[in-house]
C-alpha cells in the first residue's frame, strides 16, 4: 500500500492536470456507454399498450390483420372454459387542446353509448369531470360524449368509448382490432390455451402479453446493437490512453522499477502497481461516468424515441431508471476497459531488471525495431478482418462484421509505428527545411511507441467518423435518390394521425372518389397498409393499384426483372413483389412462394420480384389491392397517392383536396414536402450517430492534449536546452504545436484510411446483415474534408496548452534538475 | 569582452532570502580561459548562468560588449545566446532524438544561418568525430558526447564560451581531450572562455583562476 502511495498516487498528485484529463477520457468513455444504454431502454421499454393498465391483466391476446370478426367472441364464449374474451377496438382520435390520443373501444356493458372515459391524465389536462360533455375527432369526423367515470391509470392519457360507439365511428361494423383473454386461475392454463388457438382461423395471431413487446424489442435489436457499438468508439479510444498513460507512468519511472527491483520487490510486485494505476483511472472515470451518463441519457432519451417512432413502432419514452446492475456494468465497463489496456504496459515494467535503468532514448530505439514486428502482424488481422466480413450472419446478428471492424482497428493500431515512421521518412527532406519541423518530427519518431498510441487513438476516432460520415452520406444519398425514384406522384394523401411507423390510420371511405373527381387530377393509387406477422416477425403487407404504380411510377427492382412485366403480372393472382429488406431478412428469391396470413386466411403468394426500399427495415410485401380486396373485403385504405395531369397545378389541387376534405381528418403533402419530410427524418435518426462521433472526437483530443503534455513534461529539459542553444519562446511553442499538427495529420492519414476501410463494412456488411437494405457507395467527399479539417485543427488546439506550458519552462531549473 | 560589476545574487528558499552571489566583479577577455574554482554550492554555476545572460543578478551588472544583461529585451537576448554564446554542460545535453550531426548545427537552425550542415560538418571534423555524424547521442562514449557538446557550442562561432565541469563526467583521458579543445576554442577561435570546475587539470589551462568560497570571490590569480 505505501508503494502504491509513493510510487503511483504521488506521481499522480503531482501530474494532476494529466491524472485528470485521462480519468475524464474514461468517465467520457462510460458515460456514452451508460448514457445510451439506459435512453435506449426508456425510449423503446415501453410498448405495453396503456389499456393494459385500464384492463388489468390479461394471458392471452388474439390478433389478425384487416381486424377480426367479433362472431369470433361467441365461438370462444362458447368453450367449455372459465374465461374470459373481451374485444377490443383500438385507433386514435384527435381532441381539441390535446391533439392525438389512443383510443379503445371495450365492451361497456350496460353504460350508456355516447359514455367517454378518460385517463385520469387526460381528464385533468381537459378539467374534466363526471357527466362533462367531450368531443372526439374520429375518422375524420367530430363525435360527442359525455364523461362517465375517469379511469385511474398512472400518467397514460387515453380515451376509452364503448366498443360499439368505437365500430360506427370508424365505420368497421362487425369487426375488432383485438381480444383479450383472462383465463380463471382455476382452470389448466395449457388446455385453455391450445383450445382457443383450435378455435381460430389459422390465420390468427395468439400471443401472451409482453410478446408483442418483446416482438419490438428483437426488431429494435439491430438498431440498439448499432447505437450500443457506437457508443463503445469512445471507450476504445479511452483505451487507447489509459495504455498510454500507463506506458509513460513506466517510461518514466523505469529507473525507479530498477531500484525497487534490486531492493527486492518482486515482479508480480511491480506488476499489480501499474495494474492499480488503471483501476484506479477506471474506477474514478466509471464512478464519474456513471452520473454523466445518467444525464446524458435525459438528454439522449427523446432522439432515440423519434427515431424508434419514425422507423419501427410507438413507443412512449419511459422514465430513465438508472439501477443498481447498470451501475455495476458501468463500473465495470470503466475497470475492464482499464484493466485490459494497462495488461501490456504493466507486464513491461514487471520486465524491467534490477539493474536497468534503461535511458529513453535507448528504450525508444528498442520500439522502433519492433515496428517490422507490429507491421507483420498488423497484417495478420487485416487478412482476419477480411475474412470475417466474409462470414454469413448469425441470427440475423452482423457478428462477423463487428468482428471485422475490431480487427481492423487492431490493424491500424499495430500499424501506427510503421506508418509514423513511413511519414517520417517521406517529409524529411521537408521538415529539415524548417528546425521546429525536424524537432517535431525527430521528437515524435523518437518517443514512438507513444506517438503511435496517440495516433492510433485520433486515428480510431477520424476513422468512426469518416467511416460513419461515408456511411450516412452514402446512405442519404441511397435514399434521395431512392425517392426521386420512389416518390413519383405529385400528391400523397393520409388520415391525419401523427406519423409514425407501423400504424395504419384509415383514410375516411369516400376520400379516393372526392380525390378522382378533382379537376387536373389524372389518377389516384390508393393504398391499404396493414401488419401481418411472417416466421415470428413483422412486417407490412401493403396493397395498392400496380397499374397506376406501372403507368406512372418509376420502381426500381433488383437486377434480372422486366418492371412492367413484373407489374403487369400482379393483378387479380395470388403474386406479390417484395421490398429488399423483406427477402434479406427472410431469404426469400423471386420466384418462391410467401404464405403470409390475410384476414382469417392463409394465403399462398408467388413473389414475382424484389424492389429496393429503404423506409422499412422489416420489410414489404405488396400485392395488386384488387388480390387484397379479394381476402379482405371493405379493407380501408390507408394511403392515396395522386397523379396529375400534364400542366395541372399542384398547389391548387391541394387546395382543392383540402377544401373537399375538410372535416374528414386528411392530411394531404406536396411531393417536394414528403422529401424534405423524409429527409428531415433520416437526419434525425443520425443525430444522435453524430453526437457519438463528437464525444469519441472529444475523447481523442482530451488525449492528444494529455499526450502532448506527457511529452512536454518528460522532454522538459530538452525544451529547456533548447532555450540555451537560443530558441526563443516562440520556437519551443511552435515546436510543440508543430508536434500537434504532425500528430493529427499522422492520425488524419492513418484514421482516413482505416475509415474507409471501416465504411466498407458498415456499408456492405453490417447494414447489410442488420437492415437488408443495399446501399450505394457515396462517400460525402465536402463533408469528410471538412470533417478532417476540423479535427486536424482541434488537434492543433489541444497543443495550445502543452505548448504554453513548454514555453514557460524556466531553462535554469530543467536543466539543472536531476 | 565580458564584464561582471559588483554582482550579487539572491535567491529565495522557503520565504528566507539566500544569498548565493555576493559582489562577484570580474572580467574575461577575449582568447582566454577563465577558470571558476570551488566547492559544490560556491555559485559557480549561478555566475555561469548570469554570465551567460540566462539570468539576472538581484544587483550590480552583467555586461557584454559594455551592454547590461539586463536591459536586453527578451528578443535581443535570444539573439545574444544565438550568435554570440555557446555553453558545454557537465552531463553533455545532447538532444537525445537528433543525430550527432544535427545536434551541432541546432544552434545555427535555430539562428536561421545559411550553411548549417556544412559548419556543422566542419565543427565535427575540428573534434574529430566526423565519422560519428550519422551517430545517435546514446550511442557514443562520454567523451566523445563532450566533444559533440564543444563542436555544438563553437558552431556558430561565439564571443563567450560557458563550460560547466566539462571534464566532471569523463575519465582522465577523455577529459584532457576536451580540455584541449576549449583551450583551442579560446586560441584559436577567440573566444572568452568561462569554466567552472573542481579539477586541477581543467583550472591548469586557465589563464585566470577565480576562486568562490560561499559566494564570494577568495582569489584571482594567473597560471
Amino acid at each position: 500500500m505505501k508503494l502504491l502511495r509513493t510510487l503511483i498516487l504521488r506521481p499522480l498528485r503531482r501530474d494532476l492536470l494529466r491524472t485528470a484529463l485521462t480519468i475524464l477520457s474514461v468517465a467520457l468513455g462510460v458515460a456514452v456507454v451508460v448514457a445510451i444504454d439506459l435512453a435506449g431502454d426508456a425510449a423503446t421499454g415501453s410498448f405495453r399498450s396503456s389499456m393494459e393498465t385500464l384492463a388489468g391483466k390479461t394471458d392471452l391476446e388474439i390478433f389478425a390483420n384487416g381486424g377480426i370478426d367479433e362472431r369470433l367472441i361467441g365461438r370462444l364464449a362458447a368453450l367449455p372454459f372459465d374465461a374470459h374474451f373481451s374485444p377490443i377496438v383500438e385507433t386514435q382520435a384527435v381532441i381539441e387542446g390535446v391533439g392525438s390520443v389512443p383510443l379503445y373501444g371495450v365492451d361497456f356493458a350496460g353504460a350508456p353509448e355516447n359514455a367517454a372515459v378518460p385517463s385520469r391524465a387526460l381528464a385533468q389536462r381537459l378539467h374534466l369531470a363526471p357527466d362533462s360533455p367531450l368531443t372526439a375527432i374520429i375518422d375524420g369526423r367530430p363525435v360527442h360524449f359525455q364523461v362517465g367515470r375517469i379511469a385511474e391509470a398512472g400518467p397514460a392519457e387515453f380515451l376509452a368509448i364503448d366498443i360499439a360507439a368505437a365500430q360506427q365511428a370508424l365505420g368497421r361494423y362487425g369487426k375488432l382490432d383485438r381480444i383479450d383473454v383472462v383465463v380463471s386461475p382455476a382452470e389448466d392454463f395449457a388446455r385453455v390455451e391450445q383450445a382457443v388457438r383450435a378455435a381460430l382461423p389459422p390465420a390468427y395471431l395468439l400471443e401472451k402479453p409482453g410478446a408483442r413487446s418483446d416482438e419490438n424489442q428483437r426488431m429494435l435489436r439491430a438498431f440498439r446493437w448499432n447505437l450500443r457499438v457506437l457508443s463503445y468508439i469512445s471507450l476504445v479510444v479511452g483505451a487507447f490512453l489509459i495504455y498510454n498513460t500507463i506506458s509513460v507512468s513506466v517510461v518514466r519511472r523505469r529507473a525507479e522499477i530498477g531500484i525497487l527491483r534490486a531492493l527486492g520487490a518482486a515482479r508480480a510486485t511491480v506488476f499489480t502497481l501499474f495494474l492499480a494505476e488503471a483501476l484506479l483511472f477506471g474506477m474514478v472515470g466509471a464512478a464519474i461516468g456513471v452520473a454523466l451518463g445518467r444525464l446524458l441519457a435525459g438528454a439522449t432519451v427523446h432522439l432515440i424515441a423519434e427515431t424508434v417512432n419514425a422507423l419501427y413502432t410507438t413507443s412512449r419514452p419511459a422514465p430513465i431508471l438508472l439501477t443498481w446492475s447498470q451501475t455495476w456494468i458501468g463500473f465495470a465497463t470503466g475497470a475492464l476497459v482499464a484493466f485490459a489496456s494497462a495488461l501490456f504496459p504493466a507486464r513491461e515494467a514487471m520486465d524491467v531488471a534490477p539493474t536497468e535503468a534503461m535511458s529513453r532514448g535507448a528504450h525508444e530505439h528498442h520500439a522502433r525495431l519492433r515496428w517490422r514486428r507490429g507491421l507483420a502482424w498488423s497484417a495478420v488481422c487485416a487478412v482476419l478482418a477480411l475474412a470475417a466480413s466474409q462470414a454469413a450472419p448469425v441470427d440475423g446478428f452482423p457478428l462477423g462484421g463487428y468482428a471485422a471492424a475490431l480487427l481492423s482497428v487492431a490493424a491500424a493500431a499495430m500499424a501506427a509505428p510503421a506508418v509514423v515512421l513511413a511519414v517520417n521518412r517521406a517529409t524529411r527532406a521537408l521538415v529539415r527545411r524548417r528546425v521546429v519541423g525536424l524537432l517535431a518530427s525527430r521528437s515524435l519518431t523518437a518517443s514512438l511507441s507513444r506517438t503511435s498510441v496517440v495516433v492510433g487513438a485520433l486515428a480510431t476516432a477520424i476513422a468512426m467518423m469518416a467511416s460513419v460520415g461515408i456511411m450516412v452520406g452514402s446512405f442519404r444519398e441511397t435514399v434521395s435518390l431512392w425517392l426521386d425514384v420512389q416518390l413519383r406522384a405529385d400528391l400523397y394523401v393520409r388520415a391525419s394521425m401523427p406519423a409514425t411507423a407501423a400504424q395504419y390510420p384509415p383514410l375516411p371511405a369516400e376520400v379516393p372518389a372526392i380525390l378522382a373527381a378533382i379537376p387536373g387530377v389524372a389518377a389516384v393509387d390508393v393504398f391499404h397498409g396493414l401488419e401481418f406477422h411472417y416466421r415470428g416477425e413483422r412486417a407490412t403487407l401493403g396493397a395498392g393499384d400496380l397499374e397506376i404504380v406501372r403507368r406512372y411510377g418509376r420502381l426500381r427492382f433488383l437486377p434480372g426483372a422486366d418492371r412492367d412485366s413484373v407489374l403487369r403480372s400482379l393483378p387479380g393472382r395470388d403474386r406479390a413483389i417484395v421490398s429488399e429488406p423483406f427477402a434479406n431478412r427472410h431469404g426469400v428469391r423471386t420466384g418462391d412462394r410467401l404464405t403470409i396470413p390475410i384476414g382469417e386466411r392463409s394465403v399462398t403468394l408467388a413473389v414475382a420480384g424484389i424492389y429496393y426500399d429503404y423506409s422499412s427495415s422489416q420489410g414489404y410485401v405488396i400485392l395488386d389491392r384488387s388480390t387484397l380486396l379479394r381476402y379482405l373485403p371493405g379493407q380501408p385504405a390507408t394511403n392515396a397517392a395522386v397523379y396529375l395531369a400534364p400542366g395541372a397545378d399542384a398547389a391548387g389541387v391541394q387546395r382543392q383536396i383540402q377544401l373537399r376534405t375538410s372535416g374528414l381528418g386528411v392530411a394531404v403533402a406536396l411531393n417536394s414536402e414528403l422529401r424534405r419530410n423524409a429527409i428531415a427524418v433520416f437526419d434525425r435518426t443520425f443525430a444522435i450517430t453524430w453526437a457519438l462521433e463528437a464525444v469519441a472526437i472529444l475523447v481523442a483530443m482530451l488525449g492528444a492534449a494529455n499526450s502532448l503534455l506527457a511529452l512536454v513534461l518528460d522532454r522538459r529539459r530538452e525544451l529547456g536546452l533548447l532555450r540555451y542553444l537560443g530558441a526563443s519562446a516562440a520556437q519551443v511553442r511552435g515546436l510543440i504545436l508543430t508536434e500537434a499538427a504532425f500528430l493529427g495529420l499522422l492520425a488524419a492519414l492513418l484514421g482516413l484510411a482505416l475509415g474507409f476501410a471501416l465504411s466498407l463494412l458498415l456499408v456492405f456488411v453490417v447494414n447489410k446483415q442488420s437492415f437488408g437494405w443495399t446501399i450505394q457507395f457515396h462517400p460525402p467527399g465536402q463533408l469528410l474534408a471538412g470533417a478532417l479539417l476540423l479535427v486536424w485543427s482541434v488537434t492543433v488546439l489541444a497543443g495550445l496548452y502543452p505548448a504554453r506550458v513548454a514555453s514557460r519552462l524556466n531553462p535554469i531549473d530543467v536543466i539543472h534538475e536531476e | 569582452m565580458l564584464e561582471l560589476r559588483a554582482v550579487s545574487k539572491t535567491y529565495r528558499n522557503g520565504g528566507q532570502p539566500v544569498e548565493v552571489l555576493h559582489d562577484i566583479s570580474l572580467t574575461a577577455v577575449p582568447g582566454t580561459v577563465t577558470a571558476l574554482l570551488g566547492r559544490s554550492g560556491c555559485g559557480k554555476t549561478t555566475l555561469l548562468n548570469l554570465a551567460g545572460a540566462m539570468d539576472f543578478p538581484t544587483s550590480g551588472d552583467v555586461l557584454i560588449d559594455g551592454r547590461s544583461t539586463r536591459m536586453l529585451s527578451e528578443s535581443e537576448l535570444t539573439a545574444l545566446r544565438r550568435r554570440r554564446v555557446g555553453f558545454v554542460f557537465q552531463f553533455f545535453q545532447l538532444l537525445p532524438t537528433l543525430t550527432v550531426l544535427e545536434n551541432v548545427e541546432l544552434p545555427l537552425l535555430l539562428a536561421h544561418a545559411p550553411q548549417a550542415t556544412q559548419t556543422a560538418r566542419d565543427r565535427l571534423r575540428w573534434v574529430d568525430l566526423e565519422d560519428k555524424a550519422a551517430s545517435l547521442p546514446y550511442q557514443l562514449s562520454g567523451g566523445q558526447a563532450q566533444r559533440v557538446a564543444i563542436a555544438r557550442a563553437l558552431v556558430h562561432s561565439p564571443d563567450l564560451l560557458i563550460a560547466d565541469e566539462p571534464t566532471g563526467n569523463l575519465d582522465t583521458a577523455s577529459g584532457d581531450q576536451v580540455l584541449a579543445l576549449l583551450r583551442e576554442s579560446a586560441t584559436r577561435f577567440g573566444a572568452t572562455v568561462l569554466m567552472a570546475t573542481h579539477s586541477a587539470e581543467a583550472a591548469a589551462i586557465a589563464n585566470v583562476r577565480v576562486s568562490l568560497r560561499d559566494g564570494r570571490i577568495q582569489s584571482i590569480g594567473g597560471p
